[in-house]
């Protein structure tokens, strides 16, 4: 039908490589924010304050909502040539 | 054009050694975002472990020993129950007064100990100590002074209770 994808594929080769190295990367922010969260909710200190525990997951389930979201823009795997 | 679809079993069980070990870029993606969400679960898991277990303090007075049991410059260990045990420190000072602490270190929860010699209660995992007195922290790592209960001598008795203004 359209040869628009094959076109974009030839004027950027890469761009499956950089899609899925900035999901991976996004990933990565966002666990390295999770345990950062995690860990300042088990500090001892802050037992008592229970404002800070439900603060810290409310953003620790929004940023494990946004890791799911954005697995819809992985890009396909592609297809082997022998198969084809 | 369906017929050339890989089904999901042969996927999982592959007959290569390479493609059994092989863990594509797409795999750890969904492994982070799984991870991600075990993350989430464990922040939800604090939340609900503080609405469902709350820490409450000591209430009441609770009989420990005899004062002669705890000869001066010495510290007796005990521990009061509640929903949770916890273990404290009861030490005669030198001076003849009474304290008595809890015993986890506020740094990492370590046991800490009187030692008689300085008047001071240390903690021997990081060389923290703090003030037998007050519990507050004269140096180390810990963060924050020992919390303390409110010792009460009657007759010879020792009781412990909390503070009533903490």
């Amino acid at each position: 039908m359209s040869d628009f994808r094959f076109s974009q594929n030839q004027a950027s080769p890469a761009k499956t490589n950089i899609i899925m190295a900035g999901i991976i990367f996004m990933l990565i922010i966002n666990i390295s924010v999770q345990t950062w969260l995690l860990f300042g909710a088990l500090n001892n200190a802050l037992q008592d304050n229970l404002f800070f525990a439900v603060a810290t997951f409310a953003g620790s389930a929004v940023l494990s909502l946004f890791s799911f979201w954005i697995l819809r823009f992985l890009p396909d795997p592609l297809e082997s040539e022998s198969k084809k | 054009m369906s017929s050339n679809k890989i089904p999901n079993w042969r996927s999982d069980f592959p007959i290569r050694d390479k493609e059994a070990i092989h863990v594509s870029r797409r795999e750890f993606a969904k492994f982070l975002s799984l991870f991600s969400g075990a993350l989430a679960l464990g922040s939800g898991a604090i939340v609900v472990k503080a609405l469902a277990f709350p820490e409450g303090k000591p209430e009441g007075e609770h009989f420990i020993c005899d004062d002669s049991e705890v000869p001066s410059g010495s510290m007796l260990q005990f521990e009061l129950g509640g929903n949770k045990t916890i273990p404290y420190l009861l030490i005669h000072l030198a001076d003849g007064e009474w304290r008595a602490f809890e015993q986890k270190c506020t740094h990492l929860s370590c046991a800490v100990h009187y030692v008689a010699e300085n008047d001071r209660i240390e903690c021997p995992c990081h060389k923290g100590s703090f003030n037998s007195r007050t519990g507050d922290v004269i140096e180390g790592p810990p963060p924050r002074p020992l919390p303390q209960l409110e010792v009460v001598r009657k007759e010879g008795k020792i009781f412990v209770r909390s503070f009533k203004n903490s």
